[in-house]
């Protein structure tokens, strides 16, 4: 084989630290080595086409580059190789930069590095062999996973492009936590009058399938063939006949039943609709607290039903659908602050989270619009909002900012003073986090227009006397203690992952990070697409963001998806497991270990057992080959020769 | 002391024919102090078969390497005698699939123990062995120089006093009366134990000076009833070349710490690679540490519960405790 090395300088980046020069050297001494260089700028147009007219001029059948990398500039090199003639599988990459140059500043042990690098990338191309990539089909249909604010954007902004999306919600209504909300900021507009057209547009797009009180089961297959498996709830209501009438709703005699919808703070009945507003707006049976299930006997919805919808006896149905990407939008829970012993733990009925407090001021929330404690439902008039509950806190395992709780303390408390002008407002916060368009402007209106009392300080205690809840805590730029008489205390209670996060990552292959948000392809440069092709992220299941950038997350997850669908075809990896028959012993070992299913058995004449891999399904992880005792599965690429030829140049 | 047990298992044998293809078991070697494997294909030959402290072998190893894949000739089966030790061999090749159940006719003899014959041979000194007593707990051992008199815990094979499974955990029909445990799993561990209480430096040195003197015969590998590679071990193989044939100490560790590796997870302590040994390197030893990181990271003993899949042969993204 005749092989180039290119050493890259990366303008100072490698050079300052690299004797560059001295490694193009070096590598001439390796067998087969016929042309080694440096260049400035090793990725730039000129210094791709220096590669190429070697490849001419040298007549070189592989290609090392020693530059930053491989995850930067892979790519970009093998299409060079690729454009002068050469497979591109023919390319070596050593990482001299991440690696080498940026690590350390010991130029001589720093160069002496670098030239073994580079030595092991020969040693391995002279193992390469050229390999060429399959294609595969796009199943063009899109699987949208929850109904928040950034799922419907994702499902609308795909349906509006003709594709053929499904959107499954585990609640038995879409929306998610914005519908909750009463007002948005900085703008106060009326949160379900923005998204409620939203919702309906969901509901009468012809290309959406709603699966509303569902989840996904299991996910199997690979971007543009994912096949996935979605457990329908059974809501004991059949929902073709459902016409969303309410009279169960009404007639239902379970009327204790805790109202999730309204955070806990009035009751609802067993069965019925969460919301008014609710997509779709069908009646679901709570079978916790249903007389039917709990006491075995009542039957009066089904009684009161004009259209004969409740079926006391249905069952979870799984159904299973085929797509070609999957955008995630799970959205986010709260905080649970009762771990807060000083603010009560969660026992004082007056200490109310951020999202109860939405509910309050909520039109159509548990006390129609009106604020008043849900304890005696006195109005009150002294009311504390304590900001970072559950946010930048180690010791609650919550050190990350939740991004939206400084905004939302602001509009809840020029809201309160707008309903109740005699009311006094006082934020305790850490610092104050508006790094939005007109967020700080709106932060500055609640101090200086509303007259909300902001405190820079944490709350110490909180502790109920005479009716009142003494708020004690710190003035730290007062350098005073400082004591409210309050009537309700609202805590601004953070966000965290989504329930069942973890798990549903693992389903789909993709990961995440140690409090359960999904992890992104690149912080910056990939924040939409994760690790595993044709699944795409969106909203606060990927980190904490307010509703502008959800929604432009939705977008964005939709826009990759339809530039995915924009080709019919698309090129799977060849870096894939492949079996030696001939070697193969059928323990069945790698079939065992194959976390995505992608080996099975072959049967050859005679009814011998071997193992073979589904090259469209495979991921290239490795475990079959790591496991195979006989080493008769190679990973392509990634040999068991091509790494014992690394390490045996290293230990040489 | 094994007439009765003898006796037992030829009648039980006897019974066990009609359903039977062929039936492994041991009889009488070339003196009184070896037994080797039998395979009988007619039933007069059953009377072979014997039952004694001697019965070294792990019929085991021709399960998998031999018949896993043959099909019997009108659903008959194969019988096969193991010791509580080879039923775990047994089981391990059935968790891994590679055997199925219904193809075996397991007959369980429970046991007390094997004699080492080296330290048989040792305890005699140069005299020759004439014959050897085994009673209950006494080994009288007559050589030319007069008769010698040993507890029987000092003549067993290391694997046997620190056995944990003296009756075999799976058996269609069992030979003799089940017996109490010698060790626990604690105490089970004591020869690694002791092994990783040296430095790294006298571990190493003690690993050197074991494996230079192996031969790379590839005994151990024959013998162990999960090697399921056969020709195709990468020991020998040039592609993908792992090994190389020099009989230098890094290719020999090299096999070694492979062959071990393997059977992470699946070694059943069976302890024949040690036994056969032409070199008495104590190479059990290094798949024991193996098990014993195994039972304390994964909870998992190889070859307890047919149903158990090994840690090593799955995947799960929910594993806690690594």
């Amino acid at each position: 084989m005749r092989i180039g090395v290119f050493v890259c300088q990366c303008g100072t980046n490698i050079a300052s630290t690299v004797e560059t020069e001295a490694v193009a050297r070096e590598a001439l001494q390796h067998p087969d080595v016929v042309y080694a260089t440096s260049y400035m700028y090793t990725c730039s147009e000129p210094g791709q086409q220096q590669i190429q007219r070697a490849i001419q001029e040298e007549n070189l059948q592989g290609v090392v580059v020693a530059a930053c990398s491989p995850r930067m500039h892979e790519p970009t090199f093998r299409r060079a190789v690729e454009k002068a003639g050469l497979n591109r599988f023919m390319f070596e990459m050593a990482n001299i930069r991440e690696h080498v140059s940026w690590i350390s500043n010991d130029r001589q042990a720093n160069t002496r590095k670098a030239a073994e690098l580079v030595h092991m990338a020969v040693a391995k191309l002279r193992f390469n062999h050229p390999l060429s990539p399959s294609r595969v089909a796009i199943n063009k249909r899109v699987l949208v996973i929850g109904g928040g604010v950034a799922g419907i954007q994702a499902a609308l902004d795909c349906a509006e492009g003709g594709l053929e999306v499904v959107l499954v919600e585990r609640q038995p209504s879409i929306g998610g936590k914005m519908a909750k909300l009463d007002k948005t900021f900085p703008t106060i507009d009326c949160s379900s009058c923005i998204l409620g057209p939203k919702m309906v547009d969901v509901a009468q797009k012809e290309n959406i399938r709603l699966y509303a009180c569902s989840e996904v089961e299991s996910v199997a297959g690979y971007i543009g063939n994912f096949s996935v498996q979605i457990r329908r709830k059974a809501t004991c209501v059949d929902w073709n006949l459902c016409t969303g009438c309410g009279l169960c709703m009404e007639k239902c005699p379970a009327k204790k039943v805790p109202d999730h919808f309204n955070e806990d703070l009035g009751n609802t009945r067993a069965i019925g609709i969460p919301f008014p507003q609710a997509i779709p707006k069908k009646a679901t049976i709570d079978k916790e607290h249903c007389r039917q299930f709990t006491r075995g006997k009542c039957g009066v919805c089904k009684k009161i039903c004009p259209v004969g919808a409740i079926d006391y006896e249905m069952e979870d149905e799984f159904i299973s659908e085929d797509f070609g990407a999957i955008i995630v939008a799970t959205g986010f829970d709260l905080f649970d602050h009762s771990s807060y012993g000083e603010y009560g733990g969660g026992r004082f009925p007056d200490v109310i989270s951020g999202l109860q407090y939405e509910r309050i001021l909520s039109a159509s929330g548990p006390f129609g619009g009106h604020i008043q404690r849900p304890s005696d439902g006195r109005q009150p008039r002294n009311i504390v909002f304590i900001a970072c509950v559950g946010s930048r806190d180690a010791s609650v395992d919550r050190p990350y900012c939740s991004g939206v709780c400084c905004m939302y303390i602001a509009k809840q408390a020029i809201l309160t003073r707008d309903h109740l002008p005699d009311s006094n407002c006082y934020v305790f916060y850490m610092d104050i986090r508006s790094p939005g368009k007109n967020y700080d402007e709106f932060v500055r209106r609640a101090q200086e227009e509303y007259g909300v009392n902001y405190i820079r300080g944490r709350v110490g205690k909180i502790y109920p006397k005479n009716n009142h809840l003494i708020v004690q805590g710190a003035d730290t730029l007062l350098g005073a203690q400082v004591e409210v008489e309050a009537d309700l205390v609202v805590l601004a209670t953070g966000v965290e992952a989504s329930a069942g996060a973890r798990e549903l990552a693992e389903k789909l292959r993709i990961s995440y990070d140690q409090y359960g948000f999904y992890m992104e392809s690149h912080p910056k440069l990939r924040p939409v697409e994760t690790n595993t092709a044709g699944v795409y992220l969106a909203g606060v299941c990927q980190g904490p963001k307010d509703i502008p950038s959800s929604v432009a997350q939705g977008s964005a997850a939709a826009a990759k998806v339809q530039a995915l669908f924009s080709r019919d075809t698309i090129e799977t990896s060849p870096q894939v497991a492949l079996v030696n028959e001939r070697a193969c012993v059928a323990c069945g070992k790698c079939i065992q270990v194959c976390p995505f299913g992608a080996i099975q058995w072959k049967e050859l004449r005679g009814g011998i057992q071997k193992a073979e891999v589904l090259p469209s399904v495979c991921q290239g992880c490795g475990l079959c080959n790591a496991t195979c005792p006989p080493k008769a599965v190679q990973l392509q690429h990634c040999t068991d020769n091509q790494i014992l030829a690394e390490i045996d140049v290293l230990c040489a | 002391m094994n007439s009765d047990l003898r006796s037992e298992l030829h009648k039980k044998a006897e019974q066990a024919w009609p359903d039977l293809e062929l039936l492994i078991g041991w009889q009488a070697g070339y003196d009184d102090l070896h037994t080797t494997p039998v395979f009988i294909r007619d039933s007069a030959e059953i009377s072979k078969l014997i039952w004694n402290p001697w019965c070294t072998q792990n019929l085991a190893v021709y399960v998998a390497k031999h018949f896993a894949a043959s099909s019997g000739k009108d659903d008959k089966k194969i019988g096969v005698c193991v010791k509580g030790c080879d039923s775990r061999s047994l089981i391990a090749l059935l968790q891994e699939n590679l055997v199925a159940r219904e193809r075996f006719y397991i007959i369980g003899m429970p046991c007390k123990g094997i004699v080492d014959l080296r330290k048989l041979h040792a305890l005699s000194g140069a005299a020759r062995i004439l014959s050897v007593q085994v009673n209950a707990e006494q080994v009288a051992l007559k050589s030319a120089a007069g008769v010698l008199h040993f507890p029987l815990d000092e003549v067993l094979m290391r694997k046997c006093r620190r056995c944990r499974y003296p009756n075999p955990l799976i058996h269609d029909v069992l030979v003799g009366d089940p017996l109490t445990p010698r060790t626990d799993a604690h105490e089970a561990y004591n020869d690694v134990a002791a092994i990783e209480r040296l430095s790294l430096q006298e571990r190493l040195a003690f690993w050197q000076g074991e494996l230079d003197r192996c031969l790379r015969c590839y005994a151990c590998r024959n013998a162990c009833p999960l090697c399921v590679c056969q020709d195709r071990c990468i020991a020998e193989t040039r592609d993908p070349k792992w090994l190389t044939q020099y009989m230098h100490l890094p290719e020999k560790f090299m096999f070694h710490f492979i062959h071990a590796l393997h059977l992470a997870g699946r070694c059943t302590e069976c302890g024949e690679c040690e036994r056969v040994c032409p070199m008495e390197i104590p190479v059990a030893l290094i798949k024991e540490a193996l098990n014993k990181i195994t039972l304390e990271l994964l909870d998992f003993e190889a070859g307890l519960d047919p149903q158990r899949v090994p840690p090593l042969l799955t995947f799960d993204a929910g594993e806690t405790g690594i």
